[in-house]
């Protein structure tokens, strides 16, 4: 077994853990028709005590639980991908580690919040719109190292100045676009309706389709520059 | 290999622009940039934009904690939004440091350590305050008692996050004492003794909710404030030293060339 195989096997979980996200997405009730942060605390505590709603909210965030560090393996690839690019510092595959350590666990503390509301929703309502509350936004708010991993991928782009690059110079243009979108994101404690609002068109709608470009993207990319690596180390062995 | 062109006089935009072509060391320079930028917007946006350094006092009753979150209701909600914009820069500033100790003639375990301990370290250091700020200012009807355990969440996680800083410091000040490459002075190895230190004298924050030793007193805040202030001030500079003096050899880094002249001077010899 080569090493460049069991690269394409981890490239091939990309696939199976987007379905497994976009699976537990579409079985949160709280995704499909946005929960709105209008509701009073009463709406939120019914919206929990549900019959209907409570098991697909738990199931579905046992499964983001499970999957949550999913992605980890890709943005290894991707920092490995940077390792061969000419630079003269690792600066930028340290940097992108970082960022790969920081944004699933934030998506795993959004998630213990919305685990801990299920847990007990006979609580008084106020405490669980509380914990609603911070799982919302810290889901919402926390696009930090989604934009740096953007710009520092854009950055390592642009300046691996080599006849044949790693990636082409779209790719770091599209790094930049994906982090300006994520931006406002960042301000949904400022709206309780409208787009900026944590169930609005730009907090909601516009971040998480960004994101689930940059995945597409990002692994089809990725994917072929490996596969073109593979063909060539084969070729090169012959 | 193509010809470098002298660094253009005039425009400051276009010396950037020459660096970011011709400059070996831009990297550094990107990651140096940030560290100098970063530092000076978080101090901004934690002191003057969401005021909450310096901190509020923790002997607080809920009510007066659900006035606090009304009075400081924008500031912490567009503060802490530009923090969280922001705020994966921690991961090029951390990889800049990280590569301080890489440079260093230790085991790249030292650098690896403290790259692991300080993503670590942005998210109860710094995000959940934030996100928990956000929490208790958009909803300024919410029971005080609820509010009341958000100001505890946040300030505590805040400043009573120590280990991480602790222990990363202890890294860090290993590799100072151990490198032969003379990346940095020794002394700057004891200075991160005294920031590790901080986070020792900050534990009774968990304990006292009034006095020196309170999140707010003059122990816990105010000297931890000053060391930390005086720390990072002091290793920007050496860490622009350091890529002033930059080879991207593996051995011992030579000395600038300012330096040089000084010893000529002092010792009365030309090295």
């Amino acid at each position: 077994m080569r090493q460049a195989d069991g690269e394409v096997i981890l490239l091939w979980t990309l696939p199976v853990v987007s379905l497994i996200w976009l699976s537990a997405f579409l079985l949160f009730p709280g995704f499909v028709r946005p929960m709105s942060p209008t509701m009073s605390a009463e709406e939120v505590a019914a919206f929990y005590r549900d019959p209907a709603n409570l098991p697909r909210i738990r199931y579905s965030m046992i499964v983001f639980n499970w999957f949550a560090v999913g992605f980890v393996p890709i943005l290894a690839l991707i920092v490995l991908q940077i390792r061969r690019m000419a630079h003269r510092t690792p600066i930028f595959s340290y940097a992108i580690l970082a960022c790969a350590a920081g944004g699933p666990t934030i998506f795993l503390m959004a998630n213990l919040f919305w685990l801990l509301a299920a847990f007990r929703p006979m609580r008084d309502p106020q405490q669980t719109q509380m914990f609603n509350d911070l799982a919302w936004v810290t889901f919402s708010s926390q696009v930090g190292f989604l934009i740096a991993q953007s710009v520092i991928l854009a950055l390592a782009i642009y300046l691996d100045r080599q006849k044949r690059p790693v990636f082409r110079p779209w790719v770091a243009h599209f790094n930049l676009v994906v982090a300006v979108l994520l931006v406002p994101a960042a301000f949904v404690g400022l709206a309780m309706d409208g787009p900026f609002a944590w169930d609005g068109l730009l907090s909601f709608w516009l971040r998480n389709v960004t994101i689930g470009l940059w995945i597409v993207v990002m692994g089809v990319v990725l994917g072929r520059v490996i596969l073109q690596q593979r063909a060539e180390d084969e070729a090169a062995a012959a | 290999m193509e010809t470098v062109p002298p660094v253009p006089s005039g425009s400051r935009l276009r010396k950037i622009a020459w660096h970011w072509r011709y400059d070996e060391k831009r990297e550094l320079w990107i990651g140096w940039w940030t560290l100098v930028v970063f530092y000076n917007l978080y101090g901004l946006l934690f002191f003057v934009i969401a005021r909450t350094q310096p901190p509020p006092e923790p002997s607080l009753p809920p009510s007066e904690i659900a006035q606090w979150f009304a009075d400081h209701h924008y500031g912490l909600l567009y503060g802490y939004a530009l923090v969280f914009i922001v705020g994966g820069a921690t991961a090029i500033m951390n990889a800049t440091l990280a590569y301080t100790m890489r440079r260093m003639s230790v085991s790249r375990a030292f650098a690896y350590s403290y790259l692991l301990i300080y993503a670590l370290a942005t998210l109860p250091g710094m995000l959940i305050m934030g996100v928990v700020c956000t929490v208790g200012a958009m909803r300024p009807d919410r029971d005080p008692e609820l509010l009341s355990w958000l100001y505890d969440f946040a300030f505590l996680s805040f400043e009573g996050t120590m280990g991480v800083f602790l222990i990363g410091s202890l890294v860090w000040m290993l590799a100072v004492l151990l490198d032969e490459n003379r990346v940095f002075p020794k002394w700057f190895g004891y200075l991160n003794l005294c920031n590790a230190l901080t986070e020792v004298v900050v534990a009774p924050a968990w304990i006292f909710k009034r006095g020196v030793f309170a999140w707010d007193g003059e122990i816990a805040w105010w000297i931890n404030m000053a060391v930390f202030v005086t720390y990072t001030a002091v290793f920007l500079t050496l860490i622009r030293n350091l890529i002033l003096r930059e080879d991207f050899g593996t051995g011992p880094l030579p000395d600038l060339e300012s330096d040089r002249a000084i010893d000529a001077i002092t010792l009365g010899t030309a090295r």
